[in-house]
């Protein structure tokens, strides 16, 4: 298991690199990869060469979250003025603006069979479900607030919800927040089932693993990777090695390893079996925003890839094998 | 069978006495001699038989009565028997003497001797035989100057006198004239070749003490061969036997001894030597009994002190120091000559540096070095009692010298290394490698300690894979091994359960179970302990962790692996855990200062302020205030609470900030060198607004803290960013800021962040202040403050560009995309009010939304105006298109015509004339009709509120505004190219328009820029000028910080106290110090080891 460079794209952005994901393959063209920029701008990459496809704006602040529909037609962009742009992969038309105030945006991912977007929603301490058919908001999951707690208390705003993950069916969803605490919910029945702790810093990113579905990863401030049996309420292991926040965590599609990308602008592949870091990959000069590995399938597309983009508004791109 | 015949007076006959049957009362003889007058040497003879038969009594009396009075008279004319008789009396009382032990006796056999000889020299002075006697008493009386003048006198009249010649070798030798003693010994054997074994042992001592071993053994065997039950040459044999170092040989010798010492059981030299033997075979009981009757026989110093030497030994290697001490002691006491016998000063300091007295063992060692300049052990044992003393240069010097002389000394280097650890890191480093590897090669166990020492420096000089290396050697195989490496062992842990993870044996427990055997040599904790610490450092902190729990599963009471647990959690914010380890470890130890002080810090983090400060007092009871970390924590404290409050009681802020500089000033004169108290000295200095002052300070703590791991101080390099933000050198601010950011903080850190946007923002860069702040965002979602500003920013950022007397449609635009953002983010926030998410006032950010909301609808109608412009623009340019087309057009026509005209000139002159003026009526006809813009007057008299606001705020603003319309000026003379009546002209006619129509919407709006000024300056990024003027809020001038500290003053809900610019990681950097302290420690216990191995 390894990771070799492959590309490296600088100046990719102009400005800080925040947001990366693959938008998988139609049956016209292979997978893209989709980035965006504190420059406000959503830009759309072609896989292996990384020739800039398009330049998407209409954003305003800096774009921090962007995902991809499974069906690779749609995707999604949100900025930290909070509004989430729907579009159109290969045309650029807006097909949804959509917000929810007071609820922020951050983390967004669409559910595996398409039918909802979940958006984390910051301050409002809970995730908004959008239908994708009419975009229209279905659902709030709120994080139950803590008891005993007055409703003035200040440390009400620390369930400030950061990240969210969908499980591989698509019934189970998980988001983290800026206490630490990781919160799991059903999503047929909307319901609230328990909180994960073991963090008390923020958790930024979280990743259920594609082979099982009880298995998820959380990246946090406290630079550890964290895997949790969500079904069992239990922590499995607890990884150490960044130097500085982990601040975000991808699954590869086979299942046997994760990648990290954390502030101490380092890249890491972990192996599941060994439960140790088998790489570290230093090819950023900044801190690494986000790692994604490409979906399998589409024509021509076998090899594995993993994409990283930083700070230092580069992007890089790794086969992964 | 012998006998002797006594003359029968007066007849032939004669009594035959046989020798053997000689009476056994010596009356019987003595009747018979004075009855039959016999000749005085028959006398003699019978005497000289008791004597061999051992009658000693009985020789005595036949003597003594042989020298009476009335034989004098009867025998008055036999001279030379006479003489002789007193010659043998006087030998017999000089031996008595020479082997009297008892003073007072020895004296009065000397005396006696000498009264013999006295007598035999007054019946004839000149007799050589009393001559030797009297030498030989004075040899035995030690008198040697006087024995050489008598057997000198001997000599003189018969150079070949035996006697004579031998008590002269005896005077020579005791003079220590080997050589001249060695050739009258010879010369004696050549006059009387058959003279017994005593000249050749005095032959063989010469040869040995001259050094030709061979030679004298030769000699010692010869008297063997003469006399073998001789103890002296055996004795010397052995002497020379155990001298060759070789195990055979020493075999023989201890076998010789053995003889001597059956022969003769009280000759003190072979005593001494058996003992000598026995203490290396370790029979020390054997060696007490040896050495107390050596000391009893013998009364010849430099051997007593032999003896007492033995036996000190004996007890020294038993562990029995003060007895040890005494008889080295004694010994010292006996010889007193340090160059002869060196040993027991060697002895007597080691004991004494055992028992701690340094100075007096330094003497001993000394004296011993004076000896031998170049020995070692000395050099090393003097090096460490100066290490003890506290003289590290000399003894770096000594151990220095230890390790040239013998540079294949491990124990040298690693005290050398000791030595230097806390000096010279390197050296010391380079000293334990050799140390290491000296060991090694000679096949010698490498202690842990060593390693351990090794892998420390290693991880001081940052060399961290070394140091994980060393320690890995050090620490060998265990069960830590498995933990480290094997991760594949399974433990889930209940998420429950899991926080309690820094606190969980259960896994040991089990590992237990299955059969794992856990355990931890108590050597080994040290290295352990190390490693954990290594591999945080690593960031490896899950198997930092379990080590740390491995050491207090076993040991319990170890409460740096208690400190370091507390210190992972609280690094991952796991504050209910962090104070639960450290509750453990004041379990251990209530008073342990550093278990306190981390007690505090963690209070501090939960905001329980009166608390903390009563552990930190506590702490710095508990080390009796000599720990200045405990001072500086309380400094820090107070500065905390000067500066923390949200309502300021000046007075409580002056004697908080009073008593910080106090407390700091109270550590920087304990410890000059103390960073951190200078840094804070410094930001009190600088609070007080003395900057130069407190610049001066942290630029040399900066610069001294810089080029060490340890002692690099983020919060120094903040400050000095800071004092150039307050000194308006904003350039070199923001430079400072982004390189902590970079260098400390892996730029995540959104206070240092927010620092740098307020320097933008004061350098009027907007768009550069609205990207840090969009950064800082990004990093700390939750923090609304940011938020704010960053609406406020954009909000400047857009009036700003409105005042501009001369804008281009882009920037209006941009403006106005700025401010919709503006706008938006201040609904956000006021929507999220309601939420109560953040602390501001609603009403307060609806003011904002209100400004921005006018500024917007303000900046459209610029925006239209610009527009406009550009059109007509536009216009213009396509207009000039024309006129130089249709100038171009004339040209090519009046080419054109030219070439006509020449062509025609000789046609029609006349047609041609009037033809031309036809055509330039028509181009002056067209000239006319499309003229100079006519619309022109139309431009914007909304030039805008800018030019109302602008004034008032020129009265409000002081100098920045200076600088702003400078620029402006500046700003203007670039763009003067074009159309500056026109402007001006337009200017005035927008300023009177807009006076009159909006003048109460203006008054309206200033209403509301000072509430938003007001805002701002709570939000930390109003420039303090403009509040100079606020007189209406006089809360607000005791708020009026300098730049530096002003960040501290905002965000009044949301700031945690510990981000303020030196706290929290002075305390960490602090901490970190009391590890490396404690390794210290360990330093020292090894050294200990090392003692007990001297």
């Amino acid at each position: 298991m390894k990771l070799a460079g492959l590309k490296s794209i600088e100046n990719a952005h102009d400005d800080s690199v925040w947001a990366a994901t693959w938008v998988p393959a139609t049956d016209e063209r292979p997978p893209l990869l989709l980035t965006g920029s504190l420059d406000e701008t959503v830009r759309l990459w072609s896989s292996d060469e990384l020739t800039c496809q398009a330049t998407n704006t209409g954003h305003c602040l800096g774009v921090v979250s962007v995902a991809a529909h499974p069906s690779g037609v749609i995707a999604a962009s949100a900025s930290l003025d909070s509004f989430v742009r729907v579009f159109d992969v290969d045309q650029n038309n807006t097909i949804a603006t959509l917000e929810a105030p007071p609820s922020e945006v951050w983390q967004m991912q669409f559910d595996p069979k398409g039918t909802t977007l979940a958006v984390a929603g910051g301050g409002s301490a809970s995730v908004k479900l959008w239908d994708t058919a009419e975009w229209k908001l279905i659902a709030s999951l709120s994080i139950p607030r803590p008891e005993g707690l007055k409703p003035s208390d200040k440390s009400g705003n620390k369930k400030f919800v950061l990240s969210v993950a969908w499980s591989p069916d698509g019934r189970q969803l998980a988001c983290g927040s800026m206490d630490g605490t990781i919160s799991i919910f059903d999503v047929p029945r909307a319901k609230f089932l328990h909180h994960l702790e073991g963090h008390f810093m923020p958790v930024r990113s979280l990743v259920y693993s594609p082979v099982d579905a009880r298995i998820l990863f959380s990246g946090s401030d406290d630079a550890h990777v964290h895997v949790y049996d969500t079904e069992g309420k239990s922590l499995i292991n607890a990884m150490s090695g960044h130097a500085s926040w982990v601040l975000s965590v991808d699954a590869s599609p086979d299942g046997a390893a994760i990648a990290t990308g954390s502030s101490d602008k380092t890249v890491r592949l972990w192996d599941l079996k060994m439960r140790a870091a088998v790489q570290t990959l230093s090819s950023h000069t900044d801190q690494v925003w986000a790692v994604a590995f490409r979906p399998p399938g589409g024509p021509g597309v076998r090899a594995g890839r993993l994409a990283s983009v930083s700070d230092d508004k580069s992007i890089s791109l790794y086969d992964y094998s | 069978m012998a006998s002797v015949y006594i003359p029968v007076q007066g007849s032939e006959e004669e009594v035959r006495v046989v020798v053997d049957q000689l009476p056994r009362d010596a009356s019987d003889i003595l009747d018979i001699l004075k009855a039959e007058q016999a000749p005085l040497d028959l006398w003699l003879i019978i005497a000289r038989e008791y004597f061999k038969q051992g009658k000693i009594e009985q020789f005595r009396q036949i003597l003594e009565e042989g020298s009476s009075p009335e034989i004098d008279e009867y025998y008055a004319d036999v001279k030379y028997e006479r003489i002789a008789i007193l010659n043998a009396l006087g030998a017999y009382y000089s031996y008595l003497g020479k082997i009297e032990t008892k003073q007072r006796e020895k004296e009065e056999h000397f005396i006696m001797a000498t009264q013999y000889y006295n007598k035999a020299s007054r019946i004839d002075m000149h007799e050589p035989s009393t001559w030797v006697g009297k030498g030989q008493l004075l040899l035995a009386k030690g008198d040697v100057e006087q024995a050489f003048n008598a057997f000198k006198i001997v000599l003189d009249g018969d150079r070949d006198n035996v006697s004579a010649l031998l008590g002269q070798a005896c005077v020579q030798f005791s003079r220590g004239r080997y050589s001249d003693s060695l050739e009258l010994y010879k010369r004696a054997l050549q006059v009387y070749p058959r003279c017994p074994g005593a000249v050749r042992l005095g032959i063989g001592l010469c040869r040995y003490k001259l050094g030709q071993y061979e030679k004298a053994k030769q000699a010692f065997h010869r008297v063997l061969q003469l006399d073998p039950e001789n103890v002296e040459a055996l004795v010397a044999l052995g002497i020379l036997d155990l001298h060759t170092n070789e195990a055979t040989d020493i075999r023989r010798g201890m076998e010789n001894m053995q003889r001597a010492f059956e022969i003769y059981p009280y000759c003190a030299m072979s005593l001494n030597y058996l003992a000598n033997h026995f203490f290396f075979t370790g029979q020390h009981f054997l060696v007490e009994q040896l050495t107390e009757t050596a000391l009893a026989i013998t009364n010849h110093g430099p051997t007593k002190s032999h003896s007492y030497y033995n036996l000190a030994r004996s007890y020294h290697s038993k562990g029995d120091y003060e007895k040890a001490g005494l008889y080295y002691m004694a010994s010292v006491k006996e010889s007193n000559k340090p160059r002869e016998f060196v040993l027991p000063y060697y002895g007597l300091g080691q004991v004494q540096l055992k028992l701690g007295d340094f100075k007096t063992s330094l003497l001993n060692f000394e004296k011993v070095l004076e000896v031998y300049p170049d020995n070692c052990e000395t050099l090393k044992a003097l090096g460490h009692i100066y290490i003890q003393l506290g003289q590290t240069e000399k003894a770096h010097e000594l151990l220095k010298k230890a390790t040239k002389i013998d540079p294949r000394d491990p124990q040298a280097f690693l005290d050398l290394g000791e030595l230097l650890i806390s000096t010279d890191a390197g050296a010391a480093l380079e000293a334990f490698k050799t140390a290491r590897a000296l060991l090694e090669k000679g096949r010698e166990e490498v202690p842990v300690e060593l390693l351990n020492n090794i892998g420390v420096l290693h991880f001081e000089r940052g060399e961290l894979e070394l140091a994980e290396q060393t320690y890995g050697e050090a620490l060998g195989d265990g069960i830590w091994r498995a933990l480290i490496e094997n991760k594949s062992l399974p433990y889930p842990i209940d998420v429950g359960a899991y926080i309690y993870q820094y606190k969980d044996s259960q896994f040991f427990h089990r590992l237990e179970e299955q059969g794992f055997t856990v355990e931890v040599p108590w050597n080994k904790i040290s290295v352990l302990f190390n490693l954990a610490r290594l591999f945080e450092q690593l960031n490896n902190t899950e198997s930092a962790s379990i080590l740390y729990r491995l050491i207090l599963f076993k040991y319990p009471d170890y409460i740096d692996a208690y400190l370091r647990l507390a210190a992972i959690a609280k690094a991952r914010n796991n504050v209910h855990i962090s104070l639960e380890l450290i509750t453990d470890a004041l379990k251990v130890d209530e008073k342990c200062p550093n278990a306190l002080l981390m007690l505090g810090d963690l209070e501090l983090k939960n905001d329980d302020w009166v608390k903390a400060k009563d552990t930190f007092k506590a702490a710095k009871d508990a080390s009796d205030g000599k720990d200045s970390y405990a001072t500086l924590c309380l400094g820090n404290w107070n500065y905390f609470a000067a500066v923390r409050s949200e309502k300021r009681a000046p007075k409580l802020e002056a004697t908080h900030l009073e008593k910080a500089k106090e407390l700091y000033t109270k550590v920087l004169s304990d410890h000059k060198a103390n960073l951190y108290a200078a840094n804070g000295a410094g930001v009190v200095l600088a609070e007080k607004g003395q900057f130069d002052v407190s610049k001066d300070l942290f630029t040399q703590v900066q610069q001294a803290a810089s080029g060490s791991i340890f002692y690099e101080m983020p919060d120094v390099r903040i400050n000095v960013a800071h004092m150039h933000f307050a000194h308006g050198d904003f350039p070199l601010a923001v430079k400072m800021y982004q390189n902590c950011l970079r260098k400390f903080y892996y730029n995540t850190d959104s206070q240092v962040l927010l620092y740098l946007a307020r320097t933008h923002y004061e350098a009027e860069q907007w768009q550069d202040c609205k990207k840090t702040l969009l950064r800082a965002i990004h990093l700390a979602p939750s923090n609304y403050t940011l938020k704010f500003d960053a609406g406020v920013a954009m909000q400047k950022f857009s009036a700003s560009t409105l005042q501009k007397e001369k804008r281009t449609v882009d920037e209006v635009r941009s403006t106005v995309a700025e401010l919709k953002n503006a706008v938006r983010v201040f609904s956000q926030l006021s929507s999220g009010s309601n939420l109560q998410f953040h602390g501001f006032d609603e009403k307060k950010i609806d003011t904002h939304v209100n400004y921005c909301k006018h500024l917007l609808e303000a900046a459209k109608v610029h925006c239209e105006v610009a527009e406009r412009d550009e059109q007509q623009n536009r216009q213009r340019i396509e207009l000039a298109r024309q006129v130089s087309l249709a100038e171009e057009a004339r040209r090519k026509a009046e080419e054109q015509r030219k070439i006509q005209m020449e062509r025609r000139k000789q046609e029609d002159e006349l047609k041609q004339v009037m033809q031309q003026e036809k055509n330039l009526e028509r181009i002056k006809e067209q000239w006319k009709s499309s003229g100079p813009a006519t619309k022109r007057k139309d431009r914007s008299h909304f030039e805008d509120e800018e030019g109302g606001n602008n004034e008032k705020r020129r009265k409000k603003g002081g100098k920045r505004r200076k600088k702003d319309r400078g620029s402006k000026s500046r700003y203007e003379t670039d763009e003067a190219e074009a159309d500056i009546m026109d402007d001006h002209e337009d200017d005035e006619d927008g300023n009177i328009n807009y006076g009159d129509r909006s003048n109460p919407m203006n008054d309206q709006e200033d209403e509301g820029e000072e509430k938003a000024q007001d805002l701002l300056v709570a939000a930390g990024l109003e420039d303090s000028d403009a509040e100079d003027d606020d007189v209406a809020a006089p809360s607000n001038i005791s708020r009026r910080r300098h730049a530096w500290s002003e960040s501290d003053d905002d965000e009044p809900q949301q700031r945690q106290p510990q981000s303020s610019p030196n706290g929290e990681h002075s305390a960490e950097m602090q901490l970190s110090d009391g590890e490396v302290g404690g390794d210290d420690d360990k330093f020292n216990a090894d050294a200990a080891a090392d003692d007990e191995d001297q």
